[in-house]
């Protein structure tokens, strides 16, 4: 005995026994504790129904396995056994207070996946319907995440050959790629986006000078404008002053009362180009993706240009032959 | 050198059959009621006293600080591999019905083991043992077996609790919300034949505690030098046995 042998050693308390005895005690008092603890978690005290599962194949299912509803456990697998006709009969606990999730109608089902252990399941549509029966006998429908893989495998590689062909050097994706990338490249350019848009820098440069290029016949087509009216001035002051004189003069005045309404439908005609020039203005400002449409337009327009002047130019040289003394406002006397 | 091989397999024999005698003389004195006198209840209070009560605190407390790092452990890898609701399932059966209850009974055999042997040996060199005969034996010896077997016990007990309760506020914190899940587990876990081989693990693992080192103590002889050796034998061979006894049983379990 320690404490016999070596009295100054270690020093025996008082209360030895009472403190040997709370020890017992407590320790007594959490065993018996933890048991029944255990046998509560067991469910030993809770009344419960049984219910009868039968799966062709019990592969995973242990004894202890939860039944869950909706992720919430209502049952134990209490015992599997194999039936005289090779089927697996699951039998499972279902305390009473959790049997009211069971329905006539439930449906279980037995999933195995790929990590953890297989799972029971039961799913009820309808709670409204006749409660399951003690002792019922339902069968289970299997799913297998294992069973899928082979098939899931053999479409995961056609996808990832898909993929690997769409991305090789030679594919279609690589290619697109490069494409996009010129015509960033381009957009990056001097020329802008209209470089991009157009296929070259060359292209674009022309689009701009046919831009300036009607801006500069805009200004001079202003000029004529300018000519015509001097020209029309001239042409009313020349009319006003000949008329007593021409008044009566068979065939002059109708020619220039022709040439006259001639001149007003080129400037109406003018007019008109002018607008479309502004409108043209217009698009020319927002070029892009109608700028090769707009150089059409605009080639037509000088088209039209020129002709206006050319049907100028002729009424001023018809005047001119219509009316000799033109240019000389004094009367030559012979 | 076979001569020596044979005489000592015969030597370690003859030790195992002390060792199997003593056990079942120690059992049928414990259960004999002429055993417990005052004197012999003295004696289990003293060295339950010694064994269990009086470490029981800071041992509880190196044993929470133990329990919390291996829950965290266990706990975080099983977060990592995305397998967190097997995570208590593996706290209760790592922890509380192996770990802990092997600790205990290395600690016991450390803490009381030794030192039993170590006097059975010197009483046994001083020839006290011889003079005090049979009575010695069984009002001394067996009342000391039978309280380390308990205080093996009591600490498993308490420890193995504090380690549920732990492992509870661990793993959900302090909510009470938990429970029914901890309890749907802790019933999965505990089945009949895990909760017998629990009972039976501390029976043996205590029974192992206290006889294996009385016994060595009492292969010692009249010379001194004999005495370290023979706590030495005992002590060795107490963790082998215990050792051994943790593989049958995770064996049976598991394999």
């Amino acid at each position: 005995m320690i404490s016999d042998k070596e009295p100054g050693f270690t020093l025996l308390p008082k209360d030895l026994e009472f403190k040997v005895k709370l020890l017992l005690i407590l320790t007594v008092a959490t065993a018996i504790a933890f048991v029944l603890y255990v046998m509560y978690a067991r469910g030993v005290f809770e009344p419960t129904q049984r219910l009868i599962l039968v799966v062709d194949n019990a592969e995973g299912v242990s004894v202890g396995m939860d039944l869950t509803f909706s992720g919430f456990s209502i049952g134990r697998v209490r015992r599997i056994v194999l039936r005289d006709d090779g089927k697996a009969r699951i039998v499972i606990d279902v305390p009473l207070d959790d049997a009211r999730w069971l329905r006539s109608t439930s449906i279980f089902t037995l999933e195995r996946s790929l990590v953890g252990s297989s799972k029971i399941r039961v799913f009820t549509a309808n709670l409204q319907d006749p409660p399951l029966e003690d002792r019922a006998e339902r069968p289970v429908l299997r799913g297998d995440a294992t069973e899928e893989l082979p098939r899931m495998i053999a479409a995961l590689k056609n996808t990832l050959e898909n993929i690997e062909q769409m991305t090789a050097t030679e594919g279609s994706l690589q290619a697109s790629l490069g494409n996009v990338r010129t015509i960033t490249e381009r957009m990056g350019g001097r020329q802008g986006v209209l470089g991009g848009v157009l296929g070259s820098e060359d292209n674009a440069k022309k689009v701009v000078a046919a831009i300036d290029r009607a801006n500069s016949l805009l200004t001079s087509l202003s000029g004529v404008s300018t000519k015509l009216d001097s020209a029309l001035g001239k042409t009313d002051s020349m009319l006003g002053k000949t008329e007593q004189r021409v008044f009566g003069a068979g065939g002059v005045m109708d020619e220039t009362q022709k040439a006259v309404a001639q001149a007003n439908s080129i400037l109406g005609e003018v007019r008109e180009s002018l607008k479309k020039v502004d409108a043209l203005l217009a698009d020319a400002q927002v070029v892009g993706t109608n700028a090769k449409a707009a150089t059409t337009d605009l080639r037509a327009l000088r088209a039209e240009v020129d002709a206006s002047l050319r049907k100028v130019a002729n009424l001023i040289d018809e005047i001119n032959r219509n009316w000799p003394f033109e240019r000389e406002t004094g009367i030559k006397l012979p | 050198m076979p001569q020596n091989v044979a005489a000592e397999l015969v030597d370690w024999i003859a030790s195992w059959r002390r060792e199997l005698r003593f056990g079942g003389y120690a059992l049928a004195a414990a259960l004999s009621p002429s055993t417990y006198v005052a004197a012999t209840r003295t004696v289990a209070v003293k060295q339950i006293y010694f064994t269990a009560w009086q470490i029981l605190l800071p041992f509880s407390l190196f044993m929470a600080l133990f329990s919390l790092v291996v829950i965290q452990i266990t706990m975080n890898v099983a977060r990592n591999y995305d397998l967190s609701q097997f995570a208590l399932e593996l706290v209760v059966r790592a922890l509380v019905l192996e770990l802990i209850p092997l600790l205990i009974a290395l600690f016991v055999a450390l803490r009381s083991g030794a030192a039993i042997a170590a006097e059975v040996a010197l009483m046994r060199q001083s020839g006290e043992l011889e003079a005090a005969g049979e009575n010695l034996l069984r009002h001394e010896l067996v009342p000391r077996v039978a309280a380390a077997a308990i205080s093996l016990v009591s600490l498993t007990v308490l420890n193995c609790a504090m380690a549920l309760v732990l492992a509870y506020f661990s793993m959900y914190g302090f909510s009470p919300w938990a429970f029914d899940d901890y309890t749907r587990v802790v019933g999965y876990i505990f089945s009949l034949p895990i909760m017998a081989g629990f009972i039976l693990k501390c029976i043996v693992f205590g029974a192992a505690v206290a006889v294996i080192p009385i016994v060595a103590g009492l292969e010692a002889t009249e010379r001194v030098r004999s005495v370290p050796v023979a706590v030495l034998n005992g002590m060795v061979r107490l963790f082998f046995v215990l050792g051994l006894l943790e593989v049958v049983s995770l064996a049976a379990k598991y394999i």
